[in-house]
């Protein structure tokens, strides 16, 4: 199997020449760029799935393939020397997570033949060259394995990300979002740049894995005791983690800079199914799950990590029950499902939130693309008043979306159910000795609520009812690319689950948890990077209420009846055949709501109202005072030499006579101080 | 017996003077031309003096440059003068005040 | 011999182009200055120097000759690269055959003086990165402005007499102050030297420095050559308070005169602080001086960005995001360590490269708009997706976007000046970090308004793809930085060489 992992680099490189092939002979190429997409992804795909397989077979793969720069550099901590590099680090979480991202990208590029191609979009070479660039930078973060490589694509995936936001530049509103995209994930980034300057300056060192990683190095430094520019080794830990949660908290669409995602749903719904759903969003996440062993040296930077998942979870499920746009309402749970994963990852629940990284990218794809299909059958409209009825129509569709709604509501047996109950089971479990986890609970808790009817609200409007405009009456049909990824999507989504059924395993005492051996590295993994050692690492206790099996039985009860009781709500006042709106009833708290609780209003205050601002001053500032100061001393050069001018009479008697007195005053002077008088 | 040095320096100084006053108060060029004129063999006067008080030539070398100079330097003032006649039908000095900036 | 060929042909090809006919001039200046570029890349792959030219290292195409005896002091023609040298050297023969070749749309009247002064241009320039005698250099140093200073006043907008008067004065100026400060240390520095060849007056400095002057103290001496000095290259640079002529004289040039302006002639104050301030002075002369420069240099990102976002003119949007890279230099510079001197270098080549594509990009666009105004036009990606579409990623490169060279050069300067000695260091990097979100602010603004969006314009002009000679320069441009985005490593191995000996106190 050795000779498999030197295959690794193409997995990335694949998308990277379909990128170069669909930007430059994209026009003159049949499907205009398509082809190679679906070729590049598909190859990744098998390489992935092979890398899969040699990792359950018990390889893993940690190589350095590249040195970007050496330099000399002392670290805080005495290291000489410092290689940036770039490696690849194939382990069993970047592992699946290949899989996940490759088999989502291929997915997203057949689908983008029904959905774009079919629709005759002009610029397609763009598109596609924009998603081959998107797959390459996602993946290479995949596998990247150290900080600063990471650092670079999960960069680059923004760049993508904005381009294809934009990828409708002729609008006014898809630049707009797209710039809004790439700023708020830049101010995410900016801390994540800083983070990791730190950590390079500190250990000397950015690899994820091995005994020269930065985390071991961190070990080691909270061990002795060192004092790491100027802070307690805990102390620097914590800072320098939340400095990369930054650009997490960016990527991932957490509070309080979730603002861009739903704005980025200005893109065409493929990108917003692959990049700001499925995997991009992901990258922040992937990112807290790579270097879990950092964060879990530092209580405090999970117990924010927790609370921050926890918040958005039900800041975002709040605000996705009152939207009209279908992808809107996709938007919004997509932020509060990451709020789940970050929940999950913050007390210590390595395994859930990653199992529901995995689960949520496959039911999110699907939901995505299927609201894709929905928009094709809609002759584009995303107005979910506008839509009903298309469940006899388009059963495929349907279907296949119904599956997603319900791993996404966490109704068992579907997928999602398994995840997010882990996720609020561990939670639980913490919760119960640390208050600050308890109200991070909670609030996932509620969320589970709000998402359960969000979720079926949608369903019922799009989906059952009577037709509610000409379109819905006369859906557009949907050819077999369409139908072909929502099939294999809502398969997964169904039964994506029995990777990990931790509460059956738990209440019948089997050994089925296999993404928890997984992870653990009970096929193969490279060692401090097992769920194992983490735990290790953890400094939580956790307790139980009554005996370990009814904990379970309680955290799984609560959130499926609160998940039922959402979605009963949405059935009675939805499924109806003329749904009404009941907005008003909510009173000012839906118009707040409704408002995205002015986040936006004041991210938006900062950039036009106080930054611009600012610098139309610092403008005044520069041109009347700085710049002032230079002209001003040309304008009195200039005043001082006009008036010195007229010692210049023209009358040469005159300039004689000065030149005289000059003469005789010099050797006076010269006589006096010379002493010759 | 030779003439002691003193003497020409004097001499040398009342003629430089003499030019000196000259352009100071005359207001006709050509006047003033001679005054520079003046004031050019002062320097001469000197320089040949020096030359054969050190009892080398270099001096009185430069003294065939500075008459060379002062003919190129006459050739030019006339041109001048001429110029300024043509212009001003005179050839006063204080009139042609308008080159000066 | 080499750097004199790539002088000497330059100078004859200036002459030559000089008296070209107007029609050929551009053509023919292209010609002629591919024999720089060509050879000036084959002795960047014969490049054998080690070590840092001041410091005692081994110089490559070295050559010295007596010139002049001036008093105690020996004038020699002396000339030589090392690491921190060459890649400037191919940056500037690369960015003037570019900027030639950028010049032929908007350049149609007196084009053979006008290539013959660009080709000018280049012969000093390469003499200011290759000269190792103070007098020779300063000679470069000035005559860089004359033609400059043509360039801006002759061909450039409807300000250009005022805009090319404040930069040529300005800067003047500054060099006077420099001028004065270094001939004073020469002198200061008293019988330790016996020419003005930089080696020996670095080493005469860190050897105990100079023994006082006119009365003054010679560590009081020092400190105030090192303010002069800084001052006057801090002008060049240019560094806030001294930005303002930057912006006037960058709005008012030619295209291709702002191309070489920000290309390279900002990248001869960086050069010369790098040589003169920060490799001559021992540690005990900047100590104190480091934190105030942090402060400037912070200052210089932060309100050269701020500036940047103000502004309508996507040239003057450029200019004053040059303000703000070059105080990331600074930072760097000030440093004193491995990754904060070589990054600053390698961010003067790399700034070179996208500052002179963004230059080009704008060209491009007002070749075919006659405005530069973002309020004048919108969806320009409409009419010119190629030119636009390069203009996207150099802003992407400005932004320092991963894999492409200004990244390279910013994640140096950060590394590098985070783990600094001097107080605070980790703070000012940080504040100085927020560079990369203004930009991003910035850019993306203008792009938002300029670019996208529905196509229209306020001129009466039929915009359309841009030609391939106008395009083309900036797809070269667009491949270095993208090389030295993924490979940073091709100068950086070199510049790493050249700045060690520095930062080790002059140790090899």
């Amino acid at each position: 199997m050795e000779g498999l992992f030197d295959y690794a680099p193409a997995i990335a490189l694949f998308p990277l020449v379909a990128f170069v092939v669909a930007l430059a002979f994209g026009n003159s190429l049949p499907k205009k760029g398509a082809i190679p997409g679906i070729l590049a992804t598909g190859g990744s795909l098998l390489l992935s799935i092979a890398m899969l397989a040699a990792v359950a077979s018990g390889e893993v793969y940690h190589e350095t393939l590249y040195e970007w720069a050496i330099g000399d550099a002392v670290s805080d901590t005495g290291v000489d020397g410092v290689e940036f590099t770039f490696g690849i680090l194939i382990d069993p979480l970047s592992a699946l997570m290949l899989v996940i991202v490759s088999l989502i990208a291929f997915l997203v590029h057949v689908f983008s033949l029904g959905y774009m191609n079919a629709e005759g979009e002009t610029g397609l070479p763009r598109y596609y060259a924009g998603l081959g660039l998107f797959t390459f930078s996602m993946l290479a973060f995949v596998y990247a394995d150290n900080l600063l490589m990471a650092f670079m694509f999960f960069e680059l995936v923004g760049l993508c990300s904005f381009l294809l936001i934009g990828f409708w530049f002729r609008t006014r509103s898809a630049p707009s979002a797209a710039k809004k995209a790439f700023l708020v994930t830049r101010f995410g980034d900016y801390f994540f740049l800083i983070g990791v300057v730190a950590i390079a300056a500190t250990f000397g060192t950015l690899q994820f894995a091995g005994d020269d990683s930065f985390v071991a190095a961190a070990e080691t430094a909270i061990a002795d005791g060192t004092t790491l520019f100027g802070f307690a080794p805990e102390t620097w830990v914590t800072i320098t983690g939340l400095l990369v949660l930054g650009g997490v908290v960016g990527k991932s669409a957490q509070f309080p800079l979730h603002t861009w995602l739903p704005d980025a749903m200005e893109g065409p719904t493929t990108v917003s199914a692959l990049i700001h759903a499925a995997t991009m969003v992901a990258a922040g996440v992937y990112l807290v799950a790579r270097m879990f062993g950092y964060y879990a040296l530092s209580p405090t930077a999970l117990a924010i990590i927790a609370f921050v998942g926890g918040f958005t979870a039900l800041f975002a499920a709040t605000m996705g029950v009152v939207k009209d746009d279908i992808k809107q309402v996709l938007a919004y749970s997509t932020i509060s499902q990451y709020g789940y994963m970050m929940l999950g990852l913050g007390v210590g629940g390595y395994v859930a939130g990653v199992f529901h990284l995995m689960n949520h990218a496959f039911f999110k794809a699907l939901l995505f693309l299927g609201a894709g299909s929905v928009i094709v059958l809609m002759h584009h409209e995303q107005d979910m008043w506008k839509m009903g009825g298309l469940k006899e129509k388009a059963p495929v569709t349907y279907w296949t979306f119904l599956a997603g709604a319900l791993a996404l509501a966490g109704i068992i047996p579907f997928s999602g159910f398994w995840s997010k109950d882990e996720i609020l089971y561990d939670a639980l479990i913490v919760g119960l000795e640390e208050p600050i986890i308890l109200a991070a609970y909670a609030m996932g808790l509620v969320a589970v609520f709000f998402t359960g009817f969000y979720t079926f609200r949608m369903v019922f409007l799009t989906f059952h009812g009577e037709p509610r405009s000409e379109a819905a009456e006369d859906p557009h049909p949907v050819g077999w690319s369409i139908k072909a990824p929502l099939i294999v999507l809502g398969v997964l989504a169904l039964v994506a689950g029995v990777a990990n059924l931790a509460p059956v395993a738990k209440l019948a005492q089997l050994d089925i948890t296999f993404l928890e051996s997984w992870l653990d590295g009970e096929f193969g993994a490279i060692e401090g990077l097992t769920y194992g050692a983490y735990g290790e690492l953890l400094a939580y206790e956790t307790s139980y209420i009554g005996t370990e099996s009814t904990t379970v039985l309680i955290a799984a009860g609560v959130s499926l009846l609160l998940a039922f009781s959402g979605a009963g709500v949405a059935w009675t006042l939805y499924n109806v055949p003329e749904p009404v709106e009941h907005k008003e009833r909510l009173g000012s708290i839906g118009k707040t709501v409704e408002d995205n609780y002015y986040q936006d209003e004041y991210q938006v205050w900062l950039a036009e109202g106080l930054t611009l601002p600012l610098s139309r001053a610092a403008d005044r500032f520069d041109q009347t005072v700085v710049d002032g100061v230079v002209n001003g001393v040309s304008t009195a050069s200039l005043f001082g030499s006009d008036r010195m001018k007229r010692l210049q009479t023209g009358i040469v008697t005159n300039y004689a006579a000065l030149l005289v007195t000059g003469f005789i005053a010099l050797l006076l002077v010269l006589g006096i101080l010379g002493g010759w008088f | 017996m030779t003439v002691p040095i003193e003497y020409y320096v004097l001499l040398s100084m009342a003629l430089f003077c003499i030019g000196l006053f000259g352009i100071l108060t005359r207001r006709n060029a050509l006047m003033f031309l001679m005054s520079v004129e003046l004031m050019l063999n002062a320097a001469n006067i000197n320089l040949i003096a020096f030359a054969f008080y050190h009892g080398n030539l270099t001096g009185q070398v430069f003294a065939l440059f500075t008459m060379a100079l002062a003919a190129a330097e006459v050739a030019v003032g006339l041109g001048i003068i001429l110029v300024l006649y043509r212009n001003f039908r005179d050839v006063d000095v204080t009139v042609p005040t308008t080159m000066r900036w | 011999m080499m750097i004199e060929t790539l002088i000497a042909v330059a100078l004859i090809g200036a002459l030559v182009t000089f008296v070209a006919p107007n029609r050929i001039a551009g053509k023919l200046a292209f010609l002629i200055s591919l024999v720089p570029a060509g050879l000036s890349l084959w002795m960047f792959a014969t490049f054998d120097g080690r070590g840092n030219a001041l410091l005692e290292g081994d110089l490559a195409f070295e050559s010295r000759l007596e010139w002049i005896q001036l008093g105690a002091y020996d004038i020699s023609w002396f000339v030589g690269l090392d690491g921190i040298s060459m890649p400037l050297v191919v940056l500037t023969t690369i960015l003037v055959t570019l900027a030639i070749v950028s010049s032929w749309t908007p350049i149609d009247d007196r084009e053979s003086q006008f290539y013959g002064l660009v080709l000018f241009i280049e012969a000093n320039l390469i003499g200011v990165f290759a000269a190792l005698d103070f007098f020779v250099w300063f000679i470069f140093w000035e005559a860089v402005l004359i033609p400059m200073y043509l360039l801006i006043g002759i061909w450039g907008g409807p300000r250009r007499k005022y805009a090319a008067i404040k930069f040529f004065v300005y800067t003047n100026v500054a060099s006077l102050v420099m001028f004065g400060a270094v001939i004073a240390l020469v002198f200061g520095l008293g019988d330790a030297v016996t020419s003005f060849a930089l080696p020996e007056i670095t080493a005469a400095m860190l050897d105990g420095g100079p023994d006082g002057f006119f009365g003054v103290a010679g560590p009081t001496l020092a400190s105030a050559v090192f303010v002069a000095t800084f001052v006057g290259f801090a002008v060049k640079v240019p560094v806030v308070p001294f930005h303002t002529w930057l912006p006037d004289a960058h709005v008012e040039a030619p295209t291709p005169a702002s191309v070489l302006l920000a290309g390279v002639l900002l990248k001869m104050g960086t050069y010369a602080l790098l040589r003169f301030n920060f490799t001559m002075f021992p540690t005990e002369i900047v100590e104190p001086f480091v934190v105030p420069i942090a402060v400037v240099a912070v200052i210089s990102v932060i309100y050269g960005a701020m500036l940047a976002l103000a502004q309508t003119d996507l040239k003057r949007i450029v200019a004053y995001s040059s303000v703000s890279s070059m105080g990331y230099v600074i930072l760097g510079l000030i440093a004193y360590t491995h990754f904060g001197v070589g990054g600053a270098t390698f961010q003067m080549v790399s700034h070179g490269l996208i500052s002179g594509l963004m230059f080009m990009a704008v060209g491009v666009i007002y070749n075919a708009t006659h405005t530069r105004m973002v309020t004048d036009m919108s969806g320009m990606a409409d009419r010119m997706p190629i030119a636009v579409g390069i203009f996207v990623a150099g802003s992407f490169g400005y932004m320092g976007l991963p894999l492409m060279s200004g990244f390279a050069a910013e994640y140096f300067i950060f590394f590098g000046s985070f783990g600094a000695d001097f107080p605070y260091a980790p703070v000012f990097t940080a504040l100085a970090m927020f560079g990369i979100v203004v930009v991003a602010g910035y850019l993306l603004y203008a792009m938002q308004r300029a670019i996208f969006g529905p196509y229209s314009l306020e001129t009466d002009y039929e915009v359309s793809r841009a030609p391939l000679h106008d395009v083309a320069p900036m797809f070269v441009l667009l491949g270095l930085i993208i090389v030295l985005g993924v490979a940073p490593e091709l100068i950086f191995e070199m510049i790493h060489d050249a700045v060690d000996p520095i930062v080790d106190g002059g140790e090899l």
